[in-house]
C-alpha cells in the first residue's frame, strides 16, 4: 500500500511538474515573465499573452493528460481481460472502430458544443464496442484468446474501419471532412471548456469501471476456472472490463484522435517498475499515461515551430519498436 | 478546394507589379510555326511540338478552365475536372474526375490534341502518364499575381484569341491598380487569414494569398512563417494579435470555416471588435481572372471606409 501511495505520489509529482513547464513553451515567444504575470493575475499581461496561456495550452495541456490517462487505463484493461500483454487499443483496432464512428458522427454535422461532444463520445463507443466485440468473437477459440490470433484479429478489424473511413470520406464532399486525415494521426487540439468537461466525466466513469474490477482482473489471470474456484464470476468482470475500456478508449478518440500506442508502452513501463498488480497499476497507469502523452505533445507542438506535428506520430515512433521488443521477448513465454 | 494549397510551393521569381503591363505587351510566347509543326514552351520552361494549334484541350486546372471561358476560347475545351466549377457553364463540360488522379483512360477517349496540367494539383504521376500515352502536356505552375496575367495570355496565344486575352488583362490590371492605389495611403491592420482550419494551413512567404493581402493594405501576421502555405500553430497565428480575421470558405460557402473556434478567444483585438470576416476561397486559392474579385472584396473588409 505504501508503495502504491509512493508510486502515485511520484508520478502525480512529475505529471504536475511537467504540466506546469508546458506551460511555458511553445511555438508563441511568450517569455516566462508574461505566463507568471498571466497565472498569478499580477504583473503586466497582455490579452494575446492570456489566450495563448489561458484558452490554447492549458486546455491542450489538459486534453492530453486525460487522452493519455484514458489510453494507458484502457490499455491496462484490455491487457487484464485478454490476459495478452500486447492488447491495447490500436492493436486491437478498437480505436479504429471509435474512430470510423466519429467520421460517421461528423458526416451527420456533429461538432464541438456541448450536447454534440456527448453524441460524438456516443459513436465512438458504438464503434468501439462493434470493434472490440468483433476481434473478440473472431479470435476466441477453445482454450481463450491466443496471443497472436488476436493481435492478427485487431489487425484484420483495424484495416477494416480504417477502410471504412476511407470510404467514408471519398463518398463525402471532401470539404466537410478535410480536416479528418490530420485528425486520424491523432490531433491534440485546445478543446473548448464544455468539450473538456464532457471529456473529463467520461474518462472518470471509465476510470471507475476498470478499477472496479482491477482486484477481479488479478484473479483472472489465473485463469478462468481458476477465477470461478475463488468466486469470480470471469465473463461477468470481463464484460465490465470491456466496457470501462471502450469507453474510455471512445473518449480518448473523440476528442484527440486515435493516437497509438499509449496503452502499450505505459502499461508495460509501469509494470516492470512496479510489478503485475491491476490495483496499482489502473490509478498509476492513469497518470502515467497522462504524462506520457503530456511529454509527446509538447515535443510535438515545439520541434518544427511554428508548424506542429500531430502527436500521433510521436507516440509511434516510440511505440512501434516497444511493440516489437515485446513481441520477440514475451511472445514467446505467452503463446500457447 | 484545391488540394494543392496544403504543399509548400517553391518560391517563384518576384516580378512586381509593373511588370505587368511589361508582360502584357510581350505576349512571350507567340507560337513559332515550323515545318515540323508548331513549337511553344510552356509556363515551365518546357518546349513541346505541336502538329497545329490545338483544337480539342484537356483542362486539368480549374483556373485554367475559368480563362479559357474568360478569353471565349470554351469551345476548344473537351474536358475539365470535378473542381471546374466556374463559370456554370463549365459544369457541362465533360469531366475526367478529380484533380490529384484524374481519369487517364476518360482523358484519351476525349482524344485531346492538348491537355493542360499544373504540377502543383494534378502531381507528377499524372504528368508522367500523359507523357508515356504521347498526349501533348503543357503544364502551368502559377505562384503569383503576375502568373495570373502570364496565363492569360499564354492561354489567348495558344488558342489564337490573344485580343481578348490582352482585353481581360488589362481590364484586370486596371482594377489591380485601383485597389492598391486606394489602400496605400490607410495604415495597415494586422491580418489573419486562416486558408484552413484544422489543421491551421495560413498562407505565408511567396503565396499568392500573401500578396493579395499586402495588395489589399493589410499587413498579415503569418507573412514571415514559412514558406507557401504551411501547417501553422495556434498559438503562433494568435500571438501576432490580429485586428481582423479572415476565413477561406472552399466549395460554396460551406466549407469548414469553424467561426465558433476563433469567437472562444474573446481578448483578441479582431474578436472583441467582431471582425471575423469569411471569404470565398475559389476567388483567392485560384490563378484565375476571379482573383481580383477576391483582391477587392479582401480590401473591402480589411478597409470598409476609406478614399
Amino acid at each position: 500500500m505504501t508503495r502504491l501511495l509512493a508510486a502515485l505520489a511520484a508520478l502525480a509529482l512529475a505529471t504536475a511538474a511537467l504540466a506546469v513547464g508546458a506551460l511555458f513553451v511553445g511555438s508563441a515567444p511568450l517569455s516566462g515573465r508574461a505566463v507568471v504575470a498571466v497565472l498569478t493575475g499580477r504583473g503586466t499581461a497582455t490579452p494575446v499573452d492570456e489566450v495563448v496561456v489561458l484558452s490554447l495550452r492549458l486546455p491542450r495541456i489538459a486534453a492530453a493528460l486525460l487522452a493519455g490517462g484514458a489510453l494507458a487505463v484502457a490499455g491496462v484493461g484490455f491487457q487484464g481481460l485478454t490476459r495478452n500483454p500486447l492488447a491495447e487499443p490500436s492493436v486491437l483496432g478498437v480505436s479504429s472502430g471509435a474512430a470510423f464512428g466519429v467520421v460517421l458522427a461528423q458526416v451527420f454535422g456533429l461538432r464541438a458544443g456541448p450536447l454534440e461532444a456527448l453524441g460524438l463520445t456516443a459513436f465512438a463507443f458504438a464503434g468501439a464496442f462493434v470493434a472490440g466485440s468483433a476481434v473478440y468473437l473472431i479470435a476466441a477459440g477453445a482454450g481463450g484468446l491466443p496471443v497472436h490470433t488476436l493481435v492478427l484479429a485487431g489487425v484484420i478489424v483495424g484495416i477494416f474501419f480504417s477502410s471504412a473511413i476511407t470510404v467514408l470520406i471519398s463518398i463525402v464532399d471532401f470539404d466537410r471532412l478535410g480536416g479528418v486525415v490530420h485528425w486520424l494521426l491523432g490531433n491534440l487540439a485546445p478543446l473548448p471548456p464544455p468539450a473538456l468537461g464532457v471529456f473529463g466525466l467520461v474518462t472518470a466513469l471509465g476510470f471507475w469501471l476498470v478499477l472496479g474490477q482491477s482486484r477481479r482482473l488479478n484473479l483472472l489471470a489465473l485463469g478462468d476456472e481458476g477465477a470461478l474456484q475463488l468466486g469470480v464470476d470471469a465473463e461477468r468482470v470481463k464484460r465490465r472490463a470491456f466496457a470501462g475500456a471502450a469507453l474510455l478508449t471512445a473518449a480518448a478518440v473523440a476528442f484527440a484522435g486515435p493516437i497509438g500506442f499509449v496503452g502499450l508502452i505505459v502499461p508495460h513501463a509501469l509494470r516492470m517498475t512496479l510489478g503485475p498488480d491491476n490495483r496499482t497499476l489502473v490509478p498509476s497507469a492513469f497518470l502515467g499515461g497522462g504524462l506520457f502523452l503530456l511529454a509527446a505533445d509538447t515535443l510535438a507542438r515545439t520541434l518544427i515551430v511554428p508548424a506542429e506535428l500531430p502527436v500521433g506520430v510521436i507516440t509511434a515512433f516510440c511505440g512501434a519498436p516497444f511493440f516489437v521488443y515485446l513481441l520477440r521477448s514475451r511472445s514467446a513465454r505467452i503463446a500457447p | 478546394m484545391r488540394r494543392s494549397v496544403g504543399g509548400r510551393r517553391p518560391l517563384g521569381h518576384g516580378r512586381s507589379l509593373g511588370t505587368i503591363a511589361a508582360a502584357l505587351l510581350l505576349t512571350v510566347m507567340l507560337p513559332a510555326l515550323s515545318a515540323a509543326g508548331l513549337s511553344v514552351s510552356d509556363q515551365t520552361g518546357r518546349t513541346l511540338t505541336l502538329p497545329a494549334p490545338p483544337r480539342r484541350i484537356v483542362s486539368l486546372v480549374p483556373s485554367v478552365t475559368e480563362i479559357l471561358f474568360a478569353i471565349g476560347a470554351q469551345d476548344v475545351l473537351v474536358g475539365v475536372t470535378d473542381f471546374c466549377d466556374y463559370p456554370p457553364e463549365a459544369r457541362k463540360k465533360p469531366s475526367v474526375g478529380g484533380m490529384v488522379a484524374p481519369s487517364l483512360e476518360t482523358i484519351v477517349a476525349l482524344k485531346p490534341d492538348l491537355v493542360v496540367a499544373t504540377s502543383a494539383g494534378n502531381g507528377e504521376a499524372v504528368l508522367t502518364q500523359l507523357d508515356r500515352l504521347r498526349i501533348a502536356v503543357y503544364a502551368v505552375n502559377p505562384t503569383h499575381l503576375n502568373d495570373v496575367f502570364d496565363l492569360i495570355a499564354r492561354l489567348g496565344a495558344l488558342t489564337g484569341r490573344e485580343t481578348e486575352a490582352t482585353r481581360l488583362s488589362t481590364g484586370l490590371s486596371v482594377r489591380v491598380t485601383a485597389v492598391a492605389k486606394r489602400v496605400a495611403a490607410l495604415p495597415r491592420p494586422r491580418v489573419l487569414y486562416v486558408l484552413w482550419p484544422d489543421p491551421l494551413i495560413v498562407p505565408a512567404r511567396g503565396a499568392l494569398v500573401s500578396e493579395l493581402l499586402v495588395l489589399a493594405g493589410a499587413a498579415s501576421v503569418t507573412a514571415e512563417g514559412g514558406d507557401g502555405y504551411p501547417r501553422y500553430s495556434l498559438e503562433a497565428a494568435v500571438v501576432g494579435s490580429p485586428e481582423v480575421i479572415i476565413l477561406a470558405s472552399h466549395g460554396h460557402g460551406q466549407g469548414p470555416m469553424a467561426r465558433e473556434k476563433w469567437e472562444r478567444f474573446s481578448a483578441l483585438p479582431a474578436v472583441a471588435s467582431g471582425r471575423i470576416y469569411s471569404v470565398s476561397g475559389d476567388l483567392l486559392h485560384r490563378y484565375g481572372p476571379r482573383v481580383v474579385d477576391g483582391l477587392e472584396q479582401l480590401a473591402r473588409l480589411i478597409h470598409p471606409v476609406g478614399p
